[in-house]
């Protein structure tokens, strides 16, 4: 995944030489110093089973960004999702694009937002850990580490 | 059922008098949402994994806490397993006593061994079943309990609404309390010991 992301951020740099884009090195370094993703965590779960992973991204910048993918080795597919509860039901709704608002942060937590990892390729046990990327719509891509916890 | 006489049949009597009285008092100290007047429970029973039979009968001295959700859920059904969890540690030996059931919503996913297995995976005493879907159907009438598949689905299946809250059954096989999703695990644990 190191690698994987490694390659696109390469891409990005060359694209971004070649079209001239002002959007220079310097600027993603330190854009990426202002966006800071932590406190992440995930629920144990069995292989081929549904994971929840909790974290929270502080965003610096003077813009504001929106969290749009996940990616993980451990997992299928992830996607951000929010819990909603209404009159005794409980509703989930995919955050295709969250947005993490200038100088803000973005608190995920049990009941509310939450990755969903589907179909999970290992068992995640406590101890563990959970390598993610996260994809942001200014094109950083974060890498982050989410401990198996009981919570 | 044989019948019963003489100054047995009224001790019986006595005691079931007594146990009403109980729950009675019981009820009007609940601090979840109390069921008033506390509402009988039929009983539904769920095959096992290894073919046994799972009775939600009433038990002397057994309440019974419910949950009705899906394995394929990552944040409502574990975060109320997880509180679960708590309760138990608050409890302690007598969460031994407390019949702590998951009831999946979502049988066409669930069978019988991943549901025991989700709700294991909180705490060995935990029981996961999942019915036929007409058993099924029939307990959430019961419980006043509704899911729906959503529309939208995500990159490997579908999720699922379902109603959120506990519910609480006391000994005498009474729904006694609910408990809304994230009324708190301390409310469930205070009920309990009252009960216990």
């Amino acid at each position: 995944m190191r690698h994987c992301a490694l390659i696109v951020g390469v891409l990005c740099v060359a694209t971004a030489c070649a079209t001239g884009d002002p959007d220079t090195t310097a600027d993603r370094e330190a854009r990426s110093a202002l966006l800071r993703v932590g406190e992440a965590w995930a629920r144990p779960a069995d292989s081929g089973a549904t994971g929840g992973v909790y974290l929270t991204i502080r965003n610096a910048d003077s813009v504001g960004v929106d969290l749009v993918g996940i990616t993980t080795p451990f997992a299928v597919s992830a996607e951000v999702h929010e819990s909603m509860n209404h009159d005794g039901m409980a509703h989930m709704m995919a955050r295709p694009a969250l947005a993490v608002p200038a100088q803000d942060s973005v608190v995920m937590q049990p009941g509310g937002l939450h990755v969903m990892l589907m179909e999970l390729t290992r068992a995640l046990a406590p101890g563990d850990s959970v390598p993610l990327t996260l994809v942001f719509s200014n094109g950083l891509m974060l890498p982050t580490t989410a401990t198996v916890r009981v919570p | 059922m044989r019948g019963l006489h003489g100054p047995r049949r009224w001790s019986r009597v006595a005691a079931v008098l007594a146990l009403s009285a109980w729950g009675c008092d019981v009820k009007s100290s609940m601090q979840g949402m109390a069921v008033d007047p506390p509402r009988p429970m039929p009983t539904f029973t769920f095959t096992l994994e290894n073919g046994a039979a799972f009775r939600t009968a009433p038990a002397p001295g057994s309440p019974m806490v419910l949950f009705f959700g899906y394995t394929h859920c990552p944040d409502v059904c574990p975060t109320t397993l997880a509180d679960w969890k708590r309760v138990a540690q608050r409890l302690g030996d007598r969460a031994e006593r407390v019949r702590f059931i998951f009831v999946s919503v979502d049988p066409d996913r669930d069978t019988p061994a991943i549901a025991a297995r989700y709700a294991q995976q909180f705490d060995a005493r935990f029981v996961g079943v999942s019915g036929t879907p007409e058993t099924t159907f029939q307990m959430m009438t019961a419980f006043g309990v509704a899911a729906s598949k959503d529309s939208s689905t995500t990159g490997s299946g579908y999720l699922v609404s379902h109603s959120s809250q506990v519910f609480l059954v006391d000994p005498l096989g009474r729904l006694v309390a609910l408990y809304p999703f994230n009324s708190g695990w301390e409310t469930l644990a205070a009920d309990l010991e009252s009960l216990l």
